[in-house]
């Protein structure tokens, strides 16, 4: 019931959208009443700043709740996606997410080991950064974040890092020696972005020195970074930054150059019809997650609007995520691997991905997200392995021409500018997925006591067999049209499937409880290709009876070759070739083992309108992807130019 | 003595389903499915990516212990009681820690009185005017136009309405904001304008979609009284209509509308969720749904808590005055 009301309000937008085409539509010659025009002529932005000069950014957290909040390590404070961490709040190491490497930011080298037990390291900061009150960036301030994060009971996050860091000590204004409780040989991924930001946002020692940490709001920050907070929202739906004026004297000044935008407005319009409605009416200029079919009325409503490509599949698959279907591995069925691979076999995957964004996704078999970063070290370098690769009994499950077979069916739906080589194939729709064989699903069931009654999976007890699928509600578009779509898949091969919408909150005890059969949770996620942070939550120890909230394996899979290759994948250098080697073999036992479905690339929909402001990334200028609530925002401030 | 006993009971009356109502908002949360400490972890992780699970499992143990979630259910039950009934206070926000619930509903509650206060009165009095005149006058072109129209629009869903007024009036004739941006501070023009060119859309869907009802009720009861005898004896004896309809009919039909505009104001203080949500107001509908969405148990506690103090005390106050304003009831 609650889906067909949302069915209904989607389409009534969608229609009232389109409709509104025919009588010439918003059109560029409506700039929305957000909108006024000064003395000088020049369209103003509704928080008093000239539209030609201000970036909008779509926000994505919605409506923050405190909006005069800023101490980052106070659990609850205002999310950092509002332009915290994009624009004031830089990380000692960022992510290059293009080439799938950490880069240096406040940090001008990276840890290097003091001794041979690797507890103790040794890194320099970057000279020349000043925080915005003109106060220089040293040292001091690094020891100062560490000394505080360890003190105050009140900071959930600083409970873990005195279990993972003993000490950081300025030794002089630019050299920080960091102690360990235990030896790790990678501090720079526990302390710098590898996906999205890091929690380890150094603090002003003069500010902060004079405050109790634990109930201090820090309600005007200082930045390190090239934009300062200039006005806020009192409802907490906008957040205003303007450049420094010693932005030579932020990180990106000093690593990149000038900014260009002289501000930044961050900015909630509510929901997605709004925030399209908004992009047609160049009222905003940076769009965060929308459907395929919000972007395809955007695309014909607004000639100035952009995705990651100029063609078909028009999203970026390169979320360091991939969505897929998670199975509890302690529940009675799914312990089984046969089980999960016959579940995987019933699916016509080309199906699922028309049914879940109309074709538009990077198919995925392996354990590691289809980036372009690492899909040229894992996914093509193991094709063949795939292609080989087999059961018991010698059955071979890879389908190599899964792609091609997608773009056949996509002609047939007359989809236009499709890939036609096969490396644009390859690249656009993956290195191919496995078989639709319910021939061979059967075979799997059979053998392990299901029986089929009038087209009906039964369980060995003689019960029909359902699944229920837990998906999110209103949030990740993405997975919850995979749970429908997979859904269907194993209702036409005669399982009883049936989705289970929840909210977020939900969604995620029922994961660390194990409160559920299956789900479409999103298990496998990388972006460099030494992949221990992410992979790690696979290991056994973690393993929890149902009930319990699981801190990692929330799938609850025991594998003790798996544990044996993340404990070795932990003691290696991320630049030691073993690390790529350690992990093809852990790829290889999620594909013979399935505990989870790995099924498509992420397509991230993230436009932009280049009515005010060019030069945003793209495939074709792809100095970095659209990933605009990540840290690394600022650099691309950098690089976008006023439109002329 | 009469009155001083009907008093009594009224008043344990009250107390009592103040206790039942906050006692059940204290319980229901609890009992479904999920935890705000995981579903902020969940949320932590999916944005983080990279968290060990033993930085999870840390700070895990660290909010049960912030949150004051790590005792007994029946501990924290004792504990809430003596907040809420001693300090009048729900204790911080879980989802937006460490910011007072109060805090938050103060926030939220202006907005949100503003609103539905005024929306609610003015449908209240259009809707029993049109429904008056149409019952009354039902034979006249305008009366049959304009109960055409409330009956037109009355099973029109708000949410409905709602999106075809932002269509109109924000996208294809952009004449107000798409977004809820509020200029200015502090009591002048400038704020005061902006803050009314905010609230129009909202108080008008609002409006709109209210009247009907009250249209619809105000003119069936007015046809059934136009049909009784006194009314009939009274037009026998030659009375202006207006007359009649003044203080003939008008006072025999408001009572039951008087009071189902008690119980609506007491029960504004639930905000108008999904009005709320589709303008981006920052009323105390947007609280409750933030509370539920996080499983924030404090921030569900103070909202509701408020709403069933409302209801529960307009209730009482209808109780009281009653029998002032119908003579067929009296105390004893």
């Amino acid at each position: 019931m609650r889906r067909k009301g949302k069915q209904i309000l989607a389409a009534a937008t969608a229609a009232a959208l389109l409709l509104s085409g025919c009588g010439g539509g918003a059109g560029e010659s409506k700039e929305g009443t957000s909108e006024q025009t000064a003395a000088s002529g020049d369209k103003m932005t509704d928080v008093g700043t000239p539209r030609k000069d201000t970036l909008i950014v779509d926000m994505l957290s919605g409506t923050q709740t405190d909006p005069d909040n800023f101490n980052p390590y106070m659990t609850g404070c205002v999310a950092m996606d509002c332009g915290l961490h994009q624009l004031l709040y830089p990380c000692l190491w960022e992510a290059d997410t293009m080439n799938g490497e950490q880069t240096c930011d406040l940090a001008a080298d990276f840890p290097e080991a003091m001794d041979d037990t690797n507890t103790k390291y040794r890194f320099h900061l970057r000279e020349g950064i000043t925080w915005s009150d003109g106060v220089e960036f040293t040292a001091e301030d690094v020891e100062f974040t560490s000394d505080i994060l360890s003190s105050t009971e009140e900071f959930s996050w600083g409970s873990w890092y005195k279990s993972f860091v003993k000490s950081m000590k300025a030794v002089d204004k630019y050299t920080v020696e960091m102690e360990l409780v235990e030896p790790n040989v990678k501090p720079q991924q526990k302390l710098g972005v590898i996906v999205f930001g890091n929690n380890f946002k150094v603090l002003p020692k003069h500010i902060w020195e004079k405050e109790d940490p634990a109930t201090f709001k820090y309600t005007d920050p200082l930045s390190l970074g090239p934009y300062t907070l200039s006005k806020r929202d009192a409802q907490g739906n906008w957040f205003l930054y303007e450049k420094r004026e010693d932005w030579d004297k932020s990180d990106v000044g000093v690593i990149d150059g000038e900014p260009k935008p002289q501000y930044v407005l961050f900015k909630y319009f509510g929901s997605e019809e709004k925030r399209v409605m908004a992009a047609v009416n160049n009222e905003i200029d940076i769009l965060q997650d929308i459907s395929p079919e919000s972007w395809d009325i955007l695309k014909e409503k607004n000639p100035n609007a952009k995705c990651w490509t100029e063609e078909f599949p028009y999203a970026i698959p390169d979320d360091p995520c991939e969505r897929g279907i998670s199975f509890n591995c302690s529940n009675e069925y799914y312990s089984n691997r046969d089980v999960r691979w016959a579940l995987t076999l019933s699916m016509d995957i080309k199906q699922v991905s028309m049914a879940t964004f109309g074709g538009k996704l990077k198919f995925s078999p392996l354990a590691v997200p289809p980036t372009t970063a690492l899909t040229d070290v894992y996914q093509k370098p193991m094709a063949e392995w795939l292609k080989t690769y087999a059961f018991e009994d010698g059955y071979k499950p890879f389908n190599e021409n899964t792609a091609k077979e997608m773009v056949e069916l996509l002609k047939t739906e007359g989809v236009e500018n499709l890939p036609t080589t096969d490396e644009e194939i390859t690249d656009i729709f993956g290195i191919g997925w496995w078989k639709y064989d319910t021939d061979k699903a059967a075979e799997l069931l059979q053998k392990n006591g299901f029986t089929q009654k009038d087209g009906q999976w039964m369980t060995p007890e003689g019960e029909p067999w359902e699944i229920i699928i837990l998906a999110p509600a209103d949030f990740e578009i993405e997975s919850m049209r995979l749970a429908f779509a997979v859904a269907d898949a194993w209702s036409k091969f005669g399982v009883k499937a049936e989705v289970k919408q929840q909210d977020s909150s939900t969604f995620w005890t029922s994961y660390a409880t194990g409160n559920y059969d299956t789900g479409a949770y999103w298990p496998f996620c990388g972006l460099i290709p030494d992949l221990t942070e992410n992979i790690q939550t696979w290991h056994e120890k973690y393993i929890l009876p149902n009930g319990e909230n699981a801190a990692g394996n929330k799938e609850r899979y025991a594998n003790e070759e798996l544990s044996a290759a993340i404990d070795k994948l932990q003691t290696l250098e991320p630049d030691d070739p073993e690390v790529n080697k350690t992990v093809e073999e852990m790829l290889k036992i999620f594909v013979d083992e399935m505990p989870a479905i790995p099924m498509f690339g992420t397509a991230k929909f993230v436009p932009v309108v280049e009515t005010y402001w060019t030069g945003f990334q793209d495939s074709e200028n792809p100095f970095e992807g659209p990933w605009w609530w990540w840290s690394q925002f600022r650099f691309y401030t950098t690089k976008i130019e006023a439109a002329k | 003595m009469k009155f001083g006993k009907f008093l009594l009971s009224r008043i344990a009356t009250f107390l009592l389903v103040i206790f039942i109502g906050v006692t059940t908002v204290f319980f229901v949360p609890r009992l479904m499915p999920n935890d705000p400490v995981e579903a902020m972890i969940g949320q932590m992780t999916s944005n983080a990516g990279s968290m060990s699970p033993e930085a999870v499992e840390q700070m895990r143990e660290s909010m049960n212990s912030l949150f004051g979630l790590d005792g007994s259910v029946m501990h924290q039950y004792l504990d809430f009681f003596k907040r809420v009934v001693i300090s009048h206070d729900f204790g911080p926000s879980l989802s937006a820690y460490p910011t007072p619930v109060m805090q938050m509903i103060a926030r939220a509650l202006p907005w949100t009185l503003g609103l539905m206060l005024t929306t609610t009165v003015l449908s209240w009095l259009i809707g029993n005017l049109i429904g008056l005149l149409a019952g009354f006058r039902k034979d006249k072109p305008l009366s049959k136009f304009l109960e055409g129209i409330a009956i037109l629009m009355y099973p029109i869903p708000y949410y409905i309405f709602a999106l075809l007024l932002i269509m109109f009036f924000c996208y294809l004739l952009p004449v107000f904001p798409l977004s809820f941006v509020v200029q200015g501070e502090g009591f002048n023009w400038v704020h005061i304008k902006s803050i009314l060119w905010n609230c129009f859309l909202p108080a008008l869907s609002l409006i709109l979609v209210g009247f009907g009802w009250w249209v619809i009720s105000m003119k069936t009861m007015v046809s059934n009284a136009n049909e009784e005898e006194y009314v009939k004896f009274a037009r026998l004896k030659g009375l202006h209509e207006g007359r009649i309809m003044r203080r003939y009919v008008m006072p025999n039909v408001m009572l039951p509308q008087v009071t189902n505009l008690a119980l609506q104001i007491g029960g504004i203080f639930n905000g108008a969720l999904v009005t709320e949500i589709l303008f981006g107001f920052p009323g105390l509908g947007s609280l409750i749904y933030q509370g539920i969405l996080q499983s924030d148990y404090n921030l569900i506690m103070g909202t509701i808590t408020i709403s069933v103090i409302s209801v529960a005390l307009t209730t009482f106050v209808i109780d009281l005055l009653y029998p002032f304003l119908d003579p067929r009831i009296r105390y004893s």
